[in-house]
């Protein structure tokens, strides 16, 4: 336990509870009798990282061993960092205020890219060694796990070990193999050897990459015969029958979602072939309508919360949705606990359902075309209709609804000025809807908020051989909107176009990045998805110190024979299927989703959810 | 149907929960408990509790409390057992008792009493520091400046300050604390002794301050909604009137009263329950 940390210095920064742990449900155990001491670092704010479900799976799911015992880590806000470089407190964790460098191993979720430097500064401020390969036996073992996982390269040389896919079963096989070297006091590369065996695990330094002369990649190889070749991500088949917490942290100050959240299901069915999460979560799997309610009782048993959130990436698509939440609402309505529903189509159903089960004022909705066109629209396989929007808008408002946002994607593949106007267009179809529906029948004061974010090509879909827009005609395509758009009732918000490209460097990079970002970090880039700390222009100096080309990653069109810096990672769906995909795209032609029928995407390997149903 | 009123502690685990924060966990932790707080009506439904007065960020208390309205009626003992297993750490109701009068804790609440732990510029002997207690004592009026919202402002805090005295933390150090335990003069208080014990372990240069040179300060301030004084201001005031530079380490609030047709009650006691 670290003697440094003073009330002195908590009173002296930002929301000190962010520091101090003991909230209700935290696990408490006597170290004494724990073999393996695991740190379970979300890298940005507590406020942030305790709303993760991942992290609430996967922290009460390694509490529940004896032997091992799981503590929270988050990245110290800058007021708070600050304070411990000048005082030389080490990073610790919440539960028992170790210093991180005292555990066996040290685990990050990768939620977004633009946290990677937020990992090399917790890796500074814990006293560990940022690169693996400067790593001994006195520092824990470094690992990732999430869905940046999926490209694990540009963070290669920093992680001992990767984790790929769901973690509840390929965690316990871990600990379970760290367990076993541990009393063996084998050399740390034994370790990683035994691991590299679980499904799942990729060891980054067993292997080497070669490049061709124009930089792209030439070869990926095991340094021994006995690596495998392709890494498999990991899933779990039955959802109902594997680990969910039964008890939740509370925390004591406000966190961005501060409610139990339920999750429904993973994957989707939908296959935007823009989204990554809509691929690399295959096959949907759903939870039971009995399991979901009985787990929703019992969370708010333990936790208290007076807010139940149903989570998944499409909560219209859970098959049997009527019948849960008629039987939640009736649970909750009791227990004056509210219930959230983000993630739904509007349509009667989900109108209607919104009204029972909030009782908040009906402020606003949200939709996602994501793009202005139809033939933008069936470009990424979002299969949505103008009238099925304006037909849902105009129930919304005859329900009493009068906010709108809309959510719009810039820089799609194929992407003309006609669709970029088109979005302002559709706006205007949306308050024309609104003016259709008699006065006494709408709610007062029209409020329609346009947002648009620029297009990031990710790995694993069919997208992932795209350009991205160059800053420029992000700019053009932005400005060109905004003059577009004139209606009073619509206001428009658009993201930083510097950040998205970053964004696209580091999804679709390779181990070349590393470098970059330990340059990035050691200029004080971290926080750069705060926008206040974002540093531009030092990430741009840290590329050209190094001579890597941003432009090569995310302004580069990729041909479908270029070997990828992530095709040694197999996530189930084929890469045949995502250039079916692209090519379908480009003809404009929809993919049915999986329950209309296969398209044969190469998931059902897996023997789970939809793909046997 | 009843009423509960119930006196709590506060102790360090719990003294950064902001006070809204701290309703907040009080409503989670009833409904963990599965206790039937009655809520209000309306479109935002919220429970039927009343705090007696706020705690700033930082400080602790061992006499805190809450008025909760019931939606069917409990025993006092039962409410205590029930709530305290669902409470975190540092946070323990100590007792509760019916109320069957309207006056809730917040409205009625008068006067507080704190021990303020100081750090002093170099070490001060008691009657040092007696003789600047007396010169504020005998003071008609003391204009301090106060921030608020709006501004700066010059308030007359002498009225607000009932009774001061100060407490010595000797020296810890040597822990023999049992020895002069008699000594009215010498701090007892577990709460605050348990802490400055905690500040002597503090690894060099970690504390701003020379442990040697505190003391405690306790006092008896008007508090709640017609007139509230915090200990922050009474030491400016000390910094003000004398040759010390104090700084706040730390406040524990040990009292809080009511006032009842001109009487100060203990807010546990049946003439103010009823």
């Amino acid at each position: 336990m670290i003697n440094k940390i003073s009330d002195e210095i908590l009173l002296s920064v930002e929301k000190p509870s962010r520091y101090t742990g003991n909230e209700w449900n935290s696990v408490k155990k006597d170290i004494s009798d724990i073999k393996i001491r695991f740190a379970f670092c979300f890298p940005d704010v507590y406020e942030v990282g305790m709303s993760h479900l991942g992290m609430k799976i996967l922290y009460h799911l390694i509490n529940k061993r004896d032997d091992a015992y799981c503590e929270r880590v988050f990245a110290p806000w800058v007021d708070m960092e600050a304070k411990m470089r000048e005082k030389n407190i080490p990073l610790f964790t919440l539960e028992t205020k170790s210093p991180v460098k005292d555990f066996d191993i040290l685990g990050f979720t990768l939620q977004y890219e633009m946290c990677y430097t937020n990992i090399l500064n917790v890796l500074d401020l814990s006293g560990i060694p940022a690169l693996s390969s400067d790593r001994t036996n006195e520092h824990p073992f470094v690992c990732a796990g999430g869905p940046c996982a999926y490209n694990p390269e540009p963070l290669a040389e920093f992680m001992d070990f990767f984790v790929l896919g769901e973690g509840e079963e390929v965690l316990n096989d871990i600990l379970d193999a760290y367990s076993l070297w541990k009393d063996q006091s084998a050399s740390r590369e034994d370790f990683l050897d035994r691991i590299s065996k679980i499904e799942g695990v990729y060891v980054p330094s067993f292997y080497d990459i070669k490049y061709k002369e124009d930089g792209t990649i030439e070869k990926f190889i095991p340094k021994k015969k006995d690596y495998p070749q392709v890494i498999k991500k990991r899933i779990i088949k039955d959802l109902d029958n594997t680990f969910f917490p039964e008890e939740i942290i509370v925390p004591f100050t406000d966190i961005v979602h501060d409610r139990v959240m339920l999750e429904l299901f993973r994957g989707c069915i939908r296959g935007c072939r823009f989204c990554q999460a809509g691929f690399i979560y295959r096959p949907v799997r759903e939870r039971s309508t009995e399991k979901l309610s009985d787990t929703a009782k019992k969370l708010i048993d333990s936790s208290g919360y007076d807010e139940i959130s149903l989570t998944s990436l499409s909560t219209s698509d859970y098959t049997n949705l009527p019948d849960l939440t008629d039987k939640l609402i009736e649970e909750m309505e009791k227990r004056k606990v509210n219930l959230s529903l983000p993630s739904l189509r509007i349509d009667s159903f989900s109108l209607d359902l919104m009204e029972k089960a909030q009782k908040v004022r009906k402020s606003g909705l949200t939709f996602a075309p994501e793009a202005g066109t139809q033939r933008l629209r069936d470009v990424i396989n979002k299969g949505v209709t103008e009238e099925d929007l304006i037909k849902s808008a105009t129930l919304a408002f005859s329900g009493g609804w009068s906010g709108v946002k809309l959510y719009f994607m810039m820089g799609l593949p194929t992407e003309t000025m006609e669709d970029v106007e088109g979005i302002a267009d559709l706006g205007n179809k949306v308050v024309d809807a609104y003016m259709s529906v008699p006065k006494e029948k709408r709610g007062k004061g029209l409020n329609i908020t346009i947002s648009t974010s620029f297009f990031v090509p990710k790995p694993f879909t069919p997208f992932q051989w795209e350009p991205q827009d160059s800053i420029e005609a992000f700019t053009e395509k932005q400005k060109a909107l905004k003059s577009r758009i004139k209606n009073k009732y619509i206001s428009y918000n658009w993201h930083d176009s510097k950040l998205s490209l970053l964004e696209a460097v580091f999804a679709r990079g390779d181990r070349r990045l590393c470098k970059v970002l330990l340059k990035a970090w050691e200029k004080g880039c971290k926080f750069d998805a705060w926008g206040e700390h974002f540093k531009f222009d030092d990430w741009m100096e840290a590329f050209l110190e190094n001579g890597v080309d941003v432009h090569f990653y995310a302004n580069r069109k990729r041909s479908y024979d270029e070997i990828l810096p992530w095709d040694h990672i197999d996530i189930g769906v084929s890469k045949d299927f995502f250039i079916k995909e692209m090519e379908k795209a480009k003809a404009e032609e929809l993919t049915p989703n999986c329950r209309m029928g296969c398209s044969g995407c190469g998931a059902a390997f897996f023997e789970g959810g939809v793909c046997i149903e | 149907m009843n009423s509960i009123r119930v006196k709590f502690v506060r102790g360090e685990e719990v003294k950064y929960i902001s006070h809204l924060d701290m309703m907040k966990l009080f409503e989670r932790a009833a409904r963990r408990s599965n206790l039937s707080i009655s809520y209000s009506q309306g479109f935002n439904p919220h429970p039927n509790m009343v705090f007696g007065l706020p705690l700033s960020v930082g400080v602790t208390s061992e006499s805190e409390y809450a008025d909760f309205e019931l939606s069917y009626f409990m025993e006092p003992h039962e409410f205590l057992k029930q709530f305290n297993s669902n409470l975190p750490d540092g946070l323990k109701i100590i007792d509760a008792m019916e109320k069957n009068t309207k006056a809730n804790i917040m409205a009625t609440i008068a006067v507080a009493d704190y021990i303020v732990l100081v750090s002093s510029d170099k070490t001060y002997n008691m009657d040092h520091i007696n003789v600047v207690i007396s010169n504020i004592m005998s003071k008609d009026q003391i204009l301090v400046s106060k921030e608020s919202k709006k501004g700066k402002k010059d308030v007359d805090i002498r009225p607000m300050i009932h009774s001061i005295k100060a407490i010595m933390t000797d020296d810890l150090d040597n822990s023999s604390d049992a020895g002069d335990i008699n000594n009215e003069n010498l701090i007892i208080n577990p709460f605050m002794l348990n802490y400055i014990k905690g500040l002597y372990k503090y690894e060099p240069g970690i504390l701003s301050y020379n442990v040697k040179n505190l003391f405690c300060i306790s006092a008896k301030l008007s508090a709640g909604s017609k007139s509230n004084l915090k200990p922050e201001l009474l030491i400016s005031a000390f910094n003000l009137l004398s040759d010390m530079e104090l700084n706040l380490v730390k406040v524990h609030r040990t009292g809080l009263y009511i006032e009842r047709e001109s009487r100060i009650l203990d807010p546990m006691s049946q003439d103010a329950l009823s």
